[in-house]
């Protein structure tokens, strides 16, 4: 277990370098020049060439990369070409409301997703099966920012139980922050919810059907235990890799579903960012959610160890 | 194909072809003109000038929604082509060259995923400039990785396949191989990929131009309408239902084609079971075998029915006597199983008793509810598999398996303690003789060997004592000189426990090795019973007779094996009259016109004429 | 005694076991230092159980392995002289048939395709010939000619077996590996399989690379076999003479744990076998030192943990590698 856990901890510095290369290229192969961005058409050469120089966008690429990695790694993403501000401060202004939207998310996704998928499986081919079977369909194909838009219309809207718009910080008002929670993360998880539930119900079809438990209940094991007990652990091993994968899917999604509760995340900041072409920004921010996705990806690594032995051995 | 006459695939596809035809057509069908605005009828509900309503700026909704679709299926397409060619080449040579070129790949592969792909889409938007075109190629660069990856499992997964190692023997060159044999194989999951992708694709066109990054202003978009709508929602609540229906139908269109397309291009292989020819019922055995005293279980006239109607089991008849072993002989699709199954109370969903008695120590099985039937499994009755492995969960330590069988049948008083428990539990390992019992406890299955893994799998048969162990094919699966251990091992346990067992197995020597008497099957039916000796020296079956003829016995090659031609028929298609009969050497006319009854423990018209050749 | 059509000599195969980036490579040595010939027309066999390197051998001939010592020479030539290329006239004369039928014939394909494609890369054929080719290879392993038309899943376990034997023949080659050909099939249909082997051989003076687990249908078809145990040979010799009286201890604890089906003779069989020590085979990761059986083995002593031992001759053309054969001998009298 410790040296699974080194060796996932170890890997991702390599992948968080890729990013950061990535995140770092994409700007320097755009066709924009930020400095003509900037500084507008009228600008003359000598002044293009002061500002690119006072950016270091005229020395090689590879030691403006290093340059920019070396600052990245004390936290210093630069400023943005329009605010002016640091990145890292607009970042981390915002990047908790994101991850409280995208964990409240999940949160909710997986609560409705494994029971639901759960329950399919025990009643597969019955009628609440199929029913869960059309739910998960439409769930699946339903625009996350289009239920948003029913859901506020409907609960804020016109039952007023929750506000329209806006966000309060837990720090603020922890009551105040769960509810403002609550319409947005269930836009953002019913997609997650219905992929979690179907993966569940096929996971715990097949655990159903396997020669382990037709074994268990030859030992006359009750039902309940088998299903509670041996079933589900085994159906979770490819559901967790489905909700690493959903993860990163909630996190994208979240920048749709804060414009519509005009929640103050990343997404407003990125949105404005690539409009604009602001690309310290956008490289901060990108770096910043990979980050984040591969962190989450790391705990869903050790989750998958702790419940698959075969992992843990090797 | 014909899956995909059926209503839903039929609905999916008819409602893609209203979508592809609105598309070309746009600019015929729709009523308006889908930029015009006219202020005066702003936000108007639907009516007859204006049927679905109108938006902010007086523009007719139906002729945006029709002019949506266009762009919807553009970008789709658009982003999926882009996906596909770069994903499938990409993923193709990942795969085949392996090596570096497979490591590189998926590292790059692995980074592409861990930037959530609406990020992607917005970062490459950002350095490609705005616009719908622009933004699928960032959509279509976040297809392409998942392209690549499916191409590249199929292709290391049929890399490993033996009849790719075949072609290369023939000296077939690795472009043919790829081109010719792997690549038909990856087409389906591709198709289906394929398929998805298309709705997930309008999903997130839809998005990106709902953020206003995607389509632009002179272009009519589903998203940016939905954007429209949360504007203007509160003063006219129709606006997002329109536009939110339009995607959600598309993108359930593509993703129900996906899982029809998915389910049709399984694997053929799964034979459809035809209704059963019904064959005339068999005259009752004469005379009706002794229900001995000292049987231990009685199976009598058992009759086991598929779903179709189909008898798996036809009139199944033997008994065990107590501290005896039975061998229950014959080859695969005979039957031998489901007699086990039904015998347990584990048959398959759909497939039921049909008629019959199963007495297991006087108690009658057959009928008894689950709650009862869970009784006698494991505390009466228990089971051994053929895949030692397989029939313990991976996920969980052999101790807590064990553990949990000790416990199965206690009651509400008398608990074991967690303590005594584990005890039991060790103490088993060693009956059965797994070495370092209390340390192996905490291993899990994977940790064991075949024959280490199969003695596991007995202790658990074996937690509650149970007075009749039914093994089936437990030493299948293994090496040779562990199978040998295995069986002695089962032999000892027997008399140990003073049980009865019963040995399912296709190998006539395991029955010469451990069995005191045997009932052959053939066919769903019982052919042959009688003692090991008496059987193997001289059978009375023809089957019996052929079986024995057939395994090689340490001659050299100059003399032939005896064969029985053809193979077991399917249980829709059990031949009438004697099963056997279009397999027999001694078959005459008349034993294909009626059923055979079994008398004298023999299944055979010809039997008293017969003089067949035993091994002895 | 012909000049061998294929030998085998002091072949050795590695694999690198691969675990994880940041774990050191583990090598599996999978066979190790194995020697034997094949002379034309005659079928050798390979007894081992699993990890004994059996099927690791058969692929090293097929070239779909890589050895790390050793040669192999066909018709007196190195097969690996061409380099990583292998010439297309070795691909003619050493075909293969694999265990599991189902996965060596492509889904995909129909029977007549995949024998059409044989014969294509070997020889030029087309329309009616070429259709006449196939039916004269389908008819030649108990196949209709109608059968061309079918797809593997169609056909049942000892049908798609005749095609894949099918497939071998219809390049013309004289040596055929059959790795396992009849273990997945049923009693009945082992035995027609095995009998269309050994009638191919007597049409055709093919000869035979007959590798299985199973001593008794080894014996049945082998001129000469060899006992593998952990990647060495223990034991090679004339089929008759190590069946009937066998030397090394692991070919006498493989032939007493073989079931006959016969009571009497299984009798004592079992008899022999509840005498030997039980234990189970070590990993292949870590084979013992010394001899690879002592761990295994009644009669081993210190010598055997010490070394491994060479081949002694016994008799003829019998080779055996025991430290302690004469005293095993001398308390068998």
């Amino acid at each position: 277990m410790k040296q699974l856990l080194l060796t996932r901890l170890l890997s991702v510095a390599p992948m968080l370098l890729l990013v950061s290369l990535f995140a770092f290229l994409l700007v320097h192969a755009t066709a924009t020049d930020p400095v003509a961005q900037i500084l507008g058409q009228g600008a003359s050469a000598a002044d293009r060439a002061e500002y690119a120089r006072k950016l270091g966008l005229d020395r090689p690429l590879a030691e403006q990369f290093l340059a920019w990695l070396g600052n990245a790694l004390r936290g210093d993403f630069g400023v943005s070409l329009y605010t002016s501000l640091p990145v890292a401060e607009s970042i981390r202004e915002r990047v908790g409301v994101t991850l409280s939207l995208a964990l409240a998310g999940m949160a909710f996704a997986v609560c409705c997703g494994l029971p639901l998928g759960i329950a399919g499986a025990l009643r597969q081919g019955e009628r609440a099966d199929r029913l869960l079977n059309v739910l998960v369909s439409i769930g699946l194909a339903v625009p996350s920012m289009w239920l948003a838009l029913l859901l506020s219309l409907a609960f804020a809207v016109t039952l007023r139980w929750f506000q329209v718009v806006g966000y309060t910080p837990f720090a603020e008002s922890p009551l105040e922050w769960a509810r403002a929670l609550v319409l947005p993360s269930i836009a953002l998880g019913v997609h997650a919810a219905a992929v979690i539930a179907r993966q569940t119900r096929s996971a715990m079809i097949e655990a159903l059907h396997s020669r382990y438990v037709q074994a268990l209940r030859s030992r006359g094991l009750t039902r309940r235990r088998i299903v509670l007990g041996y079933a589900v652990r085994n159906a979770l091993v490819p559901v967790l890799s489905v909700i690493a994968i959903q993860m990163s899917v909630i996190v994208g999604v979240s920048f749709v579903i804060e414009r519509i509760f005009a929640i103050p995340g990343l997404g407003t900041l990125l949105i404005d960012s690539v409009v604009r072409a602001d690309y310290p920004i956008l490289q901060g921010t990108v770096v910043a959610i990979a980050c984040f996705v591969l962190l989450v990806n790391l705990a869903v690594d050790i989750a998958y160890g702790l419940v698959n032995p075969r992992v843990r051995a090797d | 194909m014909k899956r995909l006459l059926q209503p839903v695939p039929l609905v999916c596809l008819a409602w893609l072809a209203l979508l592809a035809a609105l598309a070309l057509g746009a600019g015929a069908i729709a009523p308006h003109d889908p930029h015009l605005p006219a202020i005066k009828h702003r936000l108007a509900s639907p009516g007859a000038l204006y049927w679905l309503g109108t938006d902010d700026l007086g523009r007719d909704t139906l002729s945006r929604l029709i002019f949506g679709a266009r762009t919807a299926l553009l970008a789709s397409f658009e982003s999926v082509g882009i996906g596909l060619a770069a994903g499938v080449s990409l993923g193709l040579a990942a795969g085949y060259l392996g090596g570096w070129w497979d490591r590189v790949a998926m590292r790059l592969a692995d980074v592409m995923q861990s930037i959530p792909a609406l990020l992607l889409a917005l970062a490459l938007i950002g350095v490609l400039g705005k616009g719908l075109a622009n933004a699928m190629v960032a959509v279509g660069v976040i297809f392409a990785v998942s392209f690549l990856r499916i191409t590249r499992a199929v292709v290391l997964a049929e890399r490993e396949q033996l009849y790719v190692d075949a072609a290369r023997v023939l000296g077939l060159r690795p472009f043919a191989i790829l081109l010719r044999q792997i690549l038909p194989n990856i087409a389906a999951p591709l198709i289906v990929q394929a398929s998805i992708a298309l709705g997930t694709a309008l999903l997130i066109e839809a998005m990106l131009s709902f953020l206003g990054v995607g389509a632009e202003s002179n272009e009519v978009s589903w998203g940016a309408m939905l954007d429209t709508a949360r504007q203007f929602q509160s003063q006219q609540p129709l606006l997002p239902v329109f536009p939110g229906l339009a995607i959600t139908f598309s993108v359930l269109a593509f993703n129900l084609l996906g899982d029809v397309l998915r389910d049709a291009m399984m694997p053929a292989g799964t034979a459809h079971p035809r209704a059963a020819t019904l064959a005339p019922a068999a005259p009752a055995d004469t005379p009706p075998p002794p229900a001995a005293e000292d049987a231990l279980l009685a199976v009598r006239d058992l009759t086991v029915a598929a779903p179709g109607g189909a008898e798996l089991l036809s009139g199944v008849s033997f008994h065990l006597r107590r501290g005896e072993t039975l061998g229950l002989v014959g080859e695969s699709g005979c039957g031998k199983s489901i007699t086990a199954a039904a015998i347990m109370g584990l048959l398959p969903a759909g497939v039921g008793v049909a008629s019959g008695s199963i007495r297991l120590g006087g108690a009658e099985l057959v009928g008894l509810p689950e709650s009862e039937l869970r009784r006698v499994r494991g505390k009466r009755a228990g089971m051994v598999f053929q895949e030692p492995v397989a029939a313990l969960s991976p996920v969980h330590t052999v101790g807590r398996q064990l553990v949990d069988a000790v416990r199965a049948h206690e009651g509400k008083t008398g608990r074991l303690s967690g303590r005594a428990a584990r005890e039991r539990a060790a103490e088993l390992l060693a009956m059965v003789g797994v070495p370092d019992p209390r340390r192996r406890l905490d291993d899990y299955p994977h940790q064991f060997s075949g024959g280490m893994a199969q003695r596991v799998v007995i202790a658990g048969a074996l937690a509650c004592e149970p007075e009749l162990l039914i093994a089936d094919e437990p030493t299948t699966a293994l090496d040779v000189t562990i199978q040998a251990q295995v069986l002695d091992l089962l032999m000892d346990l027997r008399e140990r426990l003073s049980m009865s067992v019963l040995l399912i197995t296709h190998d006539l020597g395991v029955v010469a090795d451990a069995c005191d008497r045997l009932a052959v099957m053939y066919a769903g039916q019982i052919v042959e019973t009688g003692t090991v000796e008496a059987a193997f020296a001289r059978p009375r079956h023809p089957y019996t007779a052929a079986l024995l003829a057939a395994m090689p016995r340490g001659e050299g090659s100059g003399t032939a094996l005896a064969t029985i031609p053809g193979r077991v028929p399917p249980a829709w298609d059990w031949p009438a009259g004697c099963r056997f009969h279009p397999r027999c050497a001694h078959a005459l006319p008349g034993c294909a016109a009626a059923p055979v009854a079994l008398a004298d423990g023999v299944r055979c018209r010809r039997s008293g004429e017969l003089h067949l050749q035993g091994t002895a | 005694m012909s000049a061998p059509l294929l030998s085998v000599e002091n072949l050795s195969v590695d694999f690198h076991l691969k675990r994880g980036w940041l774990a050191r490579s583990l090598t599996l040595s999978a066979v190790r230092g194995v020697s034997f010939a094949i002379e034309p027309g005659r079928t050798f066999g390979l007894v081992g159980e699993s990890g004994s390197g059996k099927s690791t051998i058969g692929r090293a001939i097929l070239r779909l392995a890589e050895p790390s010592a050793g040669r192999i020479l066909f018709d007196g030539a190195d097969i690996a002289a061409g380099g990583r290329r292998t010439p297309l006239a070795y691909r003619r004369d050493v075909q293969v048939v694999f265990q599991d039928p189902l996965s060596s014939l492509n889904p995909r394909q129909s029977v007549g395709t995949t024998i059409a494609q044989a014969i294509r890369r070997h020889r030029r054929s087309s329309g009616a010939a070429l259709e006449k080719e196939i039916a004269g290879v389908l008819d030649s392993v108990g196949l209709a000619t109608w059968q061309a038309k079918r797809h593997p899943h169609e056909l049942s376990g000892g049908q798609r077996q005749r095609v894949a034997i099918a497939r071998a023949l219809a390049v013309r080659p004289r040596l055929i590996v059959c790795d396992e050909p009849v273990s997945a099939l049923d009693v009945s249909t082992q035995s027609q399989v095995i009998n269309l082997l050994v009638d191919l051989q007597r049409e055709r003076g093919l000869s035979y690379l007959f590798i299985a687990h199973n001593l008794d249908v080894v014996r049945h078809i082998s001129h000469s076999i060899g006992v593998l145990y952990l990647g060495r040979l223990v034991e090679v010799g004339p089929a008759a003479r190590v069946y009937g009286a066998p030397a090394h201890p692991y070919t006498r604890m493989l032939l007493a744990s073989t079931l006959v089906a016969d009571p009497r003779v299984q009798a004592e069989r079992s008899r022999a076998r509840r005498t030997l020590p039980r234990s189970e085979p070590p990993s292949p990761l870590a084979p013992p030192p010394g001899c690879a059986f002592h761990t295994r083995c009644a009669w081993a002593d210190e010598t055997c943990r010490g070394g491994a031992p060479a081949f002694c001759a016994r008799g003829g053309d019998r080779l055996v590698a025991c430290h302690r054969l004469e005293e095993i001998e001398r308390c068998a009298h």
